[in-house]
């Protein structure tokens, strides 16, 4: 069996984010293994900890990416392949070009984060799937294998969950509640640096333009009332609903 | 031509759909547009569509799975010979539209704030960086895009369409074994113009329910932090923040939140946001339209005490 996690590096959310030149510079941001992602690295390992096989990232990005899957590596994953390209892809550009690379890995599975944290997209895991001619289970929190054909699964609606099979290959997204991540250990660390980290240089383009991004933060009337006379505090913070935000 | 997907409950619309349709005719100058009903009880639900378009199909498919709503749509997408596909933003909807987005080899736009069209392109708004981005995105026809929910007014009637029933070519892929929560019956925490969202700070799963006292009182729906459904007091269908929902309501109450920036990424595009924390020092406050420092357990029941007053 054969497992794949596809992964990306985005900024730290409590990391400051600037704008130059009307787009968003990440030169000062503390970059990380998606949160999301990591969830579907941790879910791979566990896979291959109780099934066997061999477990492998995948990632398109820029060469910053390299950090990340090195993360992913010190988990425990046991080899890399790193598409490089530089700029914005938009997700389903990206899923075709990740489709062929992992087409002929033929794994048993692919997990994905369920929403990438810098472009707020969650449309690479069911694109992917799309890509590949297999279904999505998207908002996992649990996956057991049924032999080699089947996955057993739950996951997520927009409201409450259900318990699905699916036949595998399958493209799966994680949902926080999947699983809790390891920490890499230093004789991890150590050890993935000798892993292999295959690199295909490529240029893929985007259907999707990204014009300009600004940060707006919205100005907020912050008006405090005191909480000594709860009674009070509470009948003012409505009659300002209903009469001055008029939205009760 | 712009194609619609119609999101509805099974017997009728969602709200989500008739602002979908709102965004269709302001791009009224790329052609007529048609509507799709997808899923089950379809041809009741394509009749209260055709009070708002000409062309309405209604796609019998049965229960959700994103390889039968994306199947569906791109159906709906050749027989129509749409350029441009909306949808209500929701997770199931961002699920399948990847697929379909894949299938069109069109560009996709996710949860759109605003769109417009310049005849070629779609120029879209959108949210990205956990929320804290406003991006102007632009793609050549044929798009695909969600809008997100509350962002548009929803759409009035406009005379009497037809409806069609369209026949789908079904995968079955994914089957479903079994339902682990029923369809809320409240209002759905993404469309909801109030949300009432409870965090750590309340102390117990019980005290909660008097927050489901007001959102009743209030016609909200209720939401959750992330600690909250971590220790199991609340499903994580109400979980508002990176890993749980974007809400853009017109009112978001945060009760006992301190407002980490995880939870923030969820809910800071609020329109109004009160703030009710004992720390006068807590985060939510610096991003509160109105704030109470005081102890939840004491305002929280004078809250619905008011909020029902009001209602009398």
């Amino acid at each position: 069996m054969k497992f794949i996690a596809v992964i990306r590096q985005v900024p730290d959310g409590e990391s400051r984010l600037k704008i130059e030149g009307g787009k968003v510079d990440l030169s000062g941001a503390t970059m990380i293994l998606d949160q999301m992602d990591e969830w579907a690295v941790e879910e791979v390992i566990r896979l291959q900890e109780k099934h066997g096989g061999e477990s492998v990232v995948v990632a398109l990005g820029p060469e910053r990416f390299e950090e990340a899957i090195r993360t992913a590596l010190a988990m425990g994953i046991d080899r890399a392949i790193h598409l490089v390209a530089e700029g914005y892809t938009d997700p389903i550009t990206q899923a075709q070009a990740l489709a062929e690379v992992i087409r002929a890995e033929a794994p048993t599975l692919v997990f994905t984060g369920g929403q990438q944290a810098d472009w707020d997209a969650q449309a690479l895991g069911p694109a992917l799937a799309e890509a590949l001619g297999w279904p999505v289970v998207s908002w996992t929190t649990m996956i057991e294998l049924e032999g080699q054909t089947h996955a057993k699964a739950r996951h997520d609606l927009d409201e409450g969950a259900e318990l699905v099979r699916v036949p595998l290959p399958a493209v799966f997204t994680s949902q926080q509640g999947l699983n809790e991540p390891r920490y890499p250990t230093l004789p991890g660390i150590m050890k993935a640096k000798r892993k292999e980290l295959k690199k295909l240089p490529m240029s893929v383009g985007s259907k999707v333009e990204i014009l300009e991004q600004t940060i707006q933060e919205k100005s907020r009337l912050n008006k405090m009332l005191d909480g000594k006379d709860p009674v009070a505090a509470a009948h003012e913070l409505i009659r300002l609903l209903h009469e001055e935000a008029k939205v009760i | 031509m712009i194609l619609v997907v119609l999101e509805h409950d099974g017997q009728r619309l969602r709200k989500g759909a008739l602002e979908a349709i709102s965004r269709a005719r302001q791009l009224s100058t790329l052609g007529p547009i048609a509507g799709v009903v997808i899923g089950e009880n379809t041809q009741a639900v394509a009749q209260e569509a055709a009070q708002y378009l000409p062309t309405v199909y209604a796609a019998e498919v049965g229960g959700y799975t994103a390889e039968k709503w994306a199947e569906a749509a791109y159906t709906a997408v050749q027989k129509s010979g749409a350029q441009v596909v909306v949808v209500t933003g929701s997770r199931q909807s961002r699920t399948w539209t990847a697929r379909l987005a894949y299938k069109m080899k069109a560009g996709l736009m996710e949860d759109t704030l605003e769109t417009s069209t310049d005849g070629q392109h779609i120029i879209g708004l959108r949210y990205s960086f956990l929320n804290r981005v406003t991006e102007k995105q632009k793609a050549a026809l044929p798009v695909v895009f969600t809008a997100k929910p509350n962002t548009t007014p929803p759409a009035e009637p406009a005379g009497s369409g037809t409806v069609e029933v369209l026949e789908v070519n079904l995968p079955l892929t994914v089957e479903v074994l079994e339902r682990l929560s029923e369809q809320k019956k409240g209002v759905s925490l993404s469309e909801a113009t109030v949300v009432v969202t409870g965090g750590r700070g309340l102390g117990s799963p019980e005290a909660f329910a008097t927050v489901e006292e007001l959102a009743g009182a209030l016609g909200a729906a209720v939401g959750a932090t992330r600690a909250v459904v971590d220790a199991g007091w609340r499903p994580y269908s109400e979980q508002v923040g990176q890993t749980g929902k974007t809400v853009q309501p017109n009112l978001y109450i945060a009760l006992a939140v301190s407002g980490a920036v995880q939870h923030q990424a969820g809910m800071n595009k609020s329109k109004y946001i009160v703030a009710v924390n004992k720390d006068a020092e807590a985060p939510i406050f610096k991003i509160a339209d109105y704030g109470i420092v005081g102890d939840v357990h004491q305002v929280l029941p004078a809250l619905v005490d008011a909020a029902k007053k009001l209602k009398d």
